[in-house]
C-alpha cells in the first residue's frame, strides 16, 4: 500500500506491518488488559491481506482486511510515525 | 494606427494581479476566461473568482480595468465578473456522502450560549446573499435553534425515502427541530447522536450547493467528531464571545478540530460591543478583543467581530435573520464581513490536496 501525502512524499507499507500496527481497541488492549495482538503469535493469511481502504474525514484511514477486521483508524500523524521506524 | 495587443499580452499584465489569500497571480489561477481582442482593440474577458462573496472582487475589477486599459492600443476594456465555487480539496471523484457539495463548513464554538446558531444562519444567509447556493444543516439535536431563526417550523417533505430540505430565505434548511417539532425533548445518548447527523447528511436530498453551512451543538463530543469523522470539512469556524471564560473553551474546541486535521478558517467575536439606545455609549459587556488576541495567539485568522444588538435578537425571534431584515444595521455588516473572510479561508482548500492512498 502506497500513501502520497499533502506534501507530495511517498510512504509504502506491507500489509502484514499495517495489520500488525492495527490500533484498535481489540487490538491494543483498553483499561490494562492485553489486547489480541499481545496474545497471539501469528495471523491467518486472510488477516495479512488488505480488502478496502476509507477515508476518514480528513485525519485517518480505516483500513479493512480480508478477515473482515476493519475497526482500525490509521490517523496519519500514526500512519507517518509508523513510516519512521522502519 | 497602433497595433492591436495580442492576447498573451493581456494575460501578461494581468498576471501581476496576486489573490491575496491564494498567494498566486490569478491568470495562473484559471480565473481569466473567454478573452477576447477585437480588431478595434477593444478587450473583453471573463473574471472567474472561486467564490461569490470575494472581498477582493471590487479591487480585482479596477485592478484589471487600469493594467489592461494601459496596454498601448488598447481601445476599451470589459469585465466580467463571475465566480463559480469550486470543490473543496483535489479529489479524484466526489466524496460519497453529499455529493453535491462543493464546500462543507461547520461553526463551532465548545461553550453553549455564544450565538452560534445566530452566526451559521447569518453566515448562510450572507452567502446567499452574495449569490452562492447555499444549504445549513442544524447538527444540534439537542437544543435546534434553526427552524425558529429562520421561521420556517414545517415538516420536511419525504420523496422516493429522503427527505427535502426546507427552503427559506433563499435557503435549503435541515433541522431535527424540523423533523421532531414541538416541545418534546430529543433524550439520545452519544452514538444516536452520530447516527442523527449522518443521516441529516445521506438521507436529506442537498442537491446542488456551493456552501453547506452546518451548525454544530457546543462541546468537543459526538456531533463534531461523528461530523469530522463523515465529510472530509472544509474548514471549522470558532464563535465565541470576548470573555475568558469563552475563549478558553473556544481554543479547546479550536485544537480539537485540529487534531481532526479540519483547518480552523478563524474566530469570530460574538456580543462584542453594545451601543445603548438611550445614551448612545459603546459599553463592552463581555469584555472586548479576546477571541482576536486568541487568533493570534493560536496563529488562526480572526474573522470579525459582531455586535451585541436588540435587531438581531428580535429578528432571529421573528424567523428573519438580521443580514436580511436590516442590511445597512452594523450587527448585518458585520456579518456580511465575516461571510466573505470566510469564503477566502474556504476558497484556499480547493487547492489542497487530501493523501492518495494505493493499494497493490
Amino acid at each position: 500500500m502506497e500513501i502520497t501525502w499533502e506534501d507530495g512524499k511517498h510512504t509504502t507499507y506491507s500489509a502484514e506491518q499495517l495489520r500488525w500496527a492495527c490500533p484498535c481497541a481489540e487490538c491494543r488492549g483498553e483499561a490494562g488488559a492485553p489486547g489480541r495482538l499481545a496474545r497471539v503469535k501469528a495471523l491467518s493469511p486472510e488477516e495479512l491481506l488488505v480488502r478496502d481502504v476509507t477515508l476518514v474525514g480528513q485525519y485517518a484511514f480505516q483500513i479493512a482486511f480480508e478477515s473482515g477486521h476493519a475497526t482500525g483508524i490509521y490517523t496519519f500523524s500514526y500512519l507517518r510515525g509508523l513510516r519512521a521506524k522502519v | 494606427m497602433m497595433a492591436v495587443p495580442s492576447s498573451q499580452q493581456v494575460l501578461d499584465v494581468l498576471s501581476h494581479i496576486q489573490d491575496p489569500d491564494l498567494g498566486r497571480d490569478v491568470v495562473s489561477l484559471g480565473m481569466i476566461k473567454e478573452l477576447d481582442v477585437s480588431p478595434q482593440g477593444k478587450v473583453s474577458f471573463t473574471f472567474e473568482l472561486t467564490t461569490p462573496a470575494c472581498p477582493v472582487r471590487d479591487r480585482f475589477k479596477s485592478q484589471a480595468q487600469d493594467l489592461v486599459g494601459d496596454i498601448p492600443g488598447v481601445t476599451g476594456v470589459d469585465v466580467r465578473m463571475t465566480a463559480n465555487v469550486r470543490p473543496a480539496f483535489m479529489r479524484p471523484k466526489p466524496s460519497e456522502i453529499l455529493p453535491g457539495v462543493k464546500q462543507t463548513i461547520a461553526v463551532a464554538s465548545g461553550k453553549g450560549g455564544v450565538g452560534k446558531s445566530t452566526v451559521a444562519v447569518n453566515l448562510a444567509a450572507a452567502l446567499r446573499k452574495s449569490g452562492a447556493s447555499v444549504g445549513l444543516l442544524d447538527a444540534d439535536i439537542y437544543g435546534p435553534s434553526v427552524p425558529a431563526m429562520t421561521g420556517s417550523k414545517q415538516v420536511p417533505e419525504q420523496v422516493d425515502g429522503r427527505l427535502k430540505p426546507i427552503e427559506a430565505h433563499g435557503l435549503k434548511l435541515m433541522s431535527f427541530g424540523h423533523i421532531y417539532p414541538g416541545e418534546q425533548p430529543t433524550i439520545y445518548r452519544g452514538p444516536m447522536v452520530g447516527k442523527a447527523i449522518e443521516a441529516m447528511m445521506i438521507q436529506v436530498d442537498w442537491g446542488q450547493l456551493d456552501y453547506l453551512v452546518i451548525d454544530l451543538p457546543p462541546g468537543t463530543g459526538d456531533a463534531s467528531l461523528t461530523l469530522a469523522q463523515a465529510v472530509p470539512l472544509t474548514g471549522v469556524a470558532i464563535v465565541c464571545t470576548p470573555q475568558d471564560v469563552a475563549t478558553d473553551i473556544a481554543v479547546k474546541a479550536l485544537q480539537m478540530f485540529r487534531k481532526l486535521n479540519v483547518t480552523p478558517l478563524g474566530l469570530i467575536e460574538n456580543m462584542s460591543w453594545y451601543v445603548c439606545p438611550s445614551c448612545g455609549h459603546r459599553h463592552e459587556i463581555f469584555s472586548h478583543g479576546g477571541a482576536e488576541s486568541a487568533a493570534k495567539r493560536l496563529g488562526v485568522p480572526f474573522l470579525g467581530a459582531v455586535p451585541l444588538e436588540e435587531g438581531i435578537r428580535e429578528d432571529a425571534d421573528l424567523g428573519t435573520p438580521v443580514v436580511i431584515s436590516r442590511p445597512e444595521s452594523a450587527g448585518a455588516k458585520a456579518f456580511e464581513h465575516i461571510a466573505s473572510q470566510v469564503a477566502a479561508r474556504t476558497s484556499i482548500q480547493s487547492f489542497r490536496q487530501l493523501p492518495v492512498i494505493n493499494v497493490h
